[in-house]
């Protein structure tokens, strides 16, 4: 094995010299494919934006951000309870998803399985957690529906003037009766939730609409009306039909949650959960583990160790995947529709914690599929404004992670 | 000082007593997985002193040195069976302390023995923060006693001088060197008997690597020291007992003078003449 081997004796200079232009070229060629590449995903953003620009840009005013959506002004349509709506469904879900989901992060990665059944958890959350991040978010739609919606039934279903499912707290119910004087309305507490509607034949008491206590007295049909309004305000037709009405303090809480925007938000939740966790995973997994056995040689408990060293460390990395998370959360249209409903005529933001609610992505799907050609205008500057709001909550988070990571170094 | 101190303060002239034994290891076996690292290990460490492990790599001396305070826990698979005790103070009555024991609390071993790790790695905070950050996992001190702590610490590990004006600044804007001393300054400060330090210059350059030998002299007073090096010079220069390591066995251990010039075993002769390893 000592002498050279001929390949390497006997190599042809032309040839090494032509070979090495050759793939110069070719390196050369592979760079201009490379950039024309990038130049298209780019070209395309711009031309979408131009695009949406030109079409919405008319409708960009102030009554887009501060009306609510009308049939009837078409021209003074606005988006405003969809941008409450959409503040309200995403607020639930990073509430519920950044805990549930930095959690999980830390248990995968910073607790080590014990013992066999430990082990089995570890590899059974895992594999699901991958499988789940591939899941369509309309399957997710489909899960809130039935877990959070309908709860499977097992608090009864929702029905107008028939039930309200199981109400917890933060409700008071009235009958509402019309008095003899057109117009007026009185209101009869109510003691039983579950009996909708009620009727009146013997003198009661009621409260005003102001909700001062009186005493109302019935006239039979056949004998004259009172003449007095003040009297005739506080007396009810026999066999007056009472409905219910309910006043809800911004804690309501029932179950099922119904279209509300808590169910939205958790079922949102759900679709942004894997992502969550894996990039948490990820960033933990990037913390060097000499610091965690630096924290654990000083005597420090795991708890301790991931408190004070992981997940500082790992606060950057976790807060990119959590922002790109939100964005995902906050244009999201599907499982929200299969939710929340296609509803787009609320005229506010959600009053309870189980007030339905408009989102700022159904509201663009509601009107870009109207014939009007100012809703399909009003629907490219609703794109706009979402465009800007995600813009404004991305470059806040960036904003604080910057300045976490510069605390931190 | 104040209380936070720590009580081996009142030790000062152990260099007069004779040897006492510290750590006894007897008939430790350690085990990763399959594989043992560590076969029939009999060795006893003197208070007070620097006992240096040597050996070529894979040979068992770091495993040893991280089951002193129960650091290979976090490592899947490794498990050890034998004695290894460290004997007790008043602080506990004179009982020993039973490492190897499933039910000992480990918090509490690693705050006696404390460890400094081969490559410097500070946390990614403020000096200060780094050398607070054992005190305030275990002690209630009020911030002036803090700041004497962190203060003792740091000129304990002779790094005070060079960092006393940005104390508040970034522990990663330190040399190697400096960031390695802000190590050791952290594991004293939760008032160790024992310092294990594994290779702790290997990836210094020469200058700093001079000055934490110096530094391990100067604690040797103060603190039982078991240092691995793969320098012999390192070993014969700042240690007082030597243990030569072989294939997951003790080859040799003596005074670090008798082992460097009259080695007793063929295996060591050649390993300390850099024939092998």
């Amino acid at each position: 094995m000592s002498s050279i081997p001929d390949a390497i004796v006997n190599q042809d200079a032309k040839f090494l010299t032509d070979n090495a232009k050759r793939r110069k070229r070719l390196s050369l060629w592979f760079y201009f494919l490379c950039v024309a590449i990038a130049l298209i995903s780019v070209v395309i953003l711009i031309v979408l934006m131009v695009s949406i620009w030109s079409q919405g840009q008319s409708r960009l005013s102030t009554d887009l951000l501060t009306r609510a959506h009308s049939e009837l002004e078409i021209e003074r349509s606005g988006m405003w309870p969809a941008i409450l709506g959409s503040l309200f469904v995403c607020g639930t879900c990073a509430v519920v998803a950044l805990p549930l989901g930095v959690g999980t992060a830390v248990f995968l990665e910073e607790f080590q399985p014990t013992n066999k059944l430990l082990r089995w958890i570890h590899g059974f959350v895992q594999l699901n957690i991958s499988n789940l991040a591939g899941v369509p978010s309309i399957v997710y739609g489909l899960l809130g529906l039935t877990v959070f919606v309908y709860m499977f039934n097992v608090f009864g279903q929702i029905r107008v003037n028939e039930s309200a499912g199981m109400e917890i707290m933060g409700y008071k119910h009235f009958y509402q009766v019309l008095t003899l004087e057109p117009g007026h309305v009185v209101f009869v507490p109510q003691s039983d939730p579950t009996k909708r509607q009620t009727t009146f034949d013997e003198p009661f008491q009621a409260v005003d609409p102001d909700g001062n206590p009186i005493k109302i007295s019935i006239w039979t049909p056949g004998t004259p009306k009172p003449s007095d309004p003040a009297i005739r305000r506080q007396t009810v037709r026999a066999g007056a039909i009472g409905g219910t009405i309910t006043e809800r303090n911004w804690y309501y809480f029932r179950l099922p949650f119904d279209k509300s925007f808590l169910s939205g938000g958790l079922t949102l939740a759900l679709v942004i959960l894997p992502i969550i966790i894996i990039s948490s995973q990820e960033s933990l997994r990037g913390v060097p583990s000499s610091l965690r056995e630096a924290s654990m040689g000083l005597g420090a408990t795991t708890w301790q160790t991931v408190r004070d060293v992981c997940l500082p460390a790992a606060l950057p990395g976790i807060m990119t995947g959590s922002i790109l998370a939100m964005g995902r959360a906050i244009g999201e249209a599907a499982p929200i529709l299969v939710v929340m409903g296609a509803a787009v005529a609320k005229s506010s933001g959600p009053k309870h914690l189980m007030d339905d609610a408009v989102t700022m992505p159904v509201l663009i799907f509601n009107w870009a599929g109207r014939q009007q050609d100012e809703f399909k205008e009003l629907s490219a500057a609703a794109i706009i404004v979402l465009l800007v709001i995600l813009l404004l909550l991305n470059s806040t988070a960036i904003y604080i992670r910057h300045h976490v990571q510069k605390a931190q170094s | 000082m104040s209380s936070v101190t720590p009580a081996i303060e009142s030790e000062e002239n152990s260099d007069a007593l004779p040897d006492q034994t510290l750590i006894h290891i007897e008939k430790l076996n350690a085990w990763y997985g399959d594989f043992q690292a560590i076969h029939d290990l009999s060795l006893e460490i003197p208070k007070h002193k620097v006992t240096a492990f040597i050996g070529p790599s894979g040979c068992g001396k770091s495993t040893l040195l991280k089951w002193i305070n129960r650091m290979n826990d976090v490592v899947p698979g490794a498990r050890a069976k034998g004695r290894l005790a460290i004997s007790g103070d008043a602080s506990n009555d004179h009982a020993e302390i039973n490492v190897l024991d499933p039910g000992l609390d480990v918090v509490g071993l690693r705050r006696k023995v404390g460890i400094v790790f081969q490559k410097p790695n500070p946390f990614p905070k403020s000096i200060y923060d780094n050398v607070a950050f054992g005190p305030r996992l275990h002690m209630k001190t009020s911030k002036s006693e803090l700041d004497e702590l962190v203060e003792w610490s740091l000129q304990k590990a002779a790094v005070w001088d060079e960092v006393k004006d940005r104390l508040h600044g970034p522990a990663l804007g330190l040399s190697g060197g400096q960031q390695q001393r802000l190590c050791i300054a952290r594991a004293i400060a939760v008032g160790p008997e024992v310092l294990l330090m594994d290779e702790p210059c290997s990836a210094l350059d020469p200058s700093s690597t001079l000055a934490i030998e110096d530094l391990i002299f100067e604690l040797r007073t103060q603190y039982t020291i078991v240092i691995v090096t793969h320098n012999m010079q390192q070993a014969s220069r700042c240690s007082d007992k030597t243990a030569f390591f072989f294939e997951g066995k003790l080859i040799e251990a003596g005074p670090t003078e008798q082992l460097f010039t009259r080695p007793q075993q063929k295996q060591t002769d050649d390993y300390v003449r850099g024939k092998f390893g």
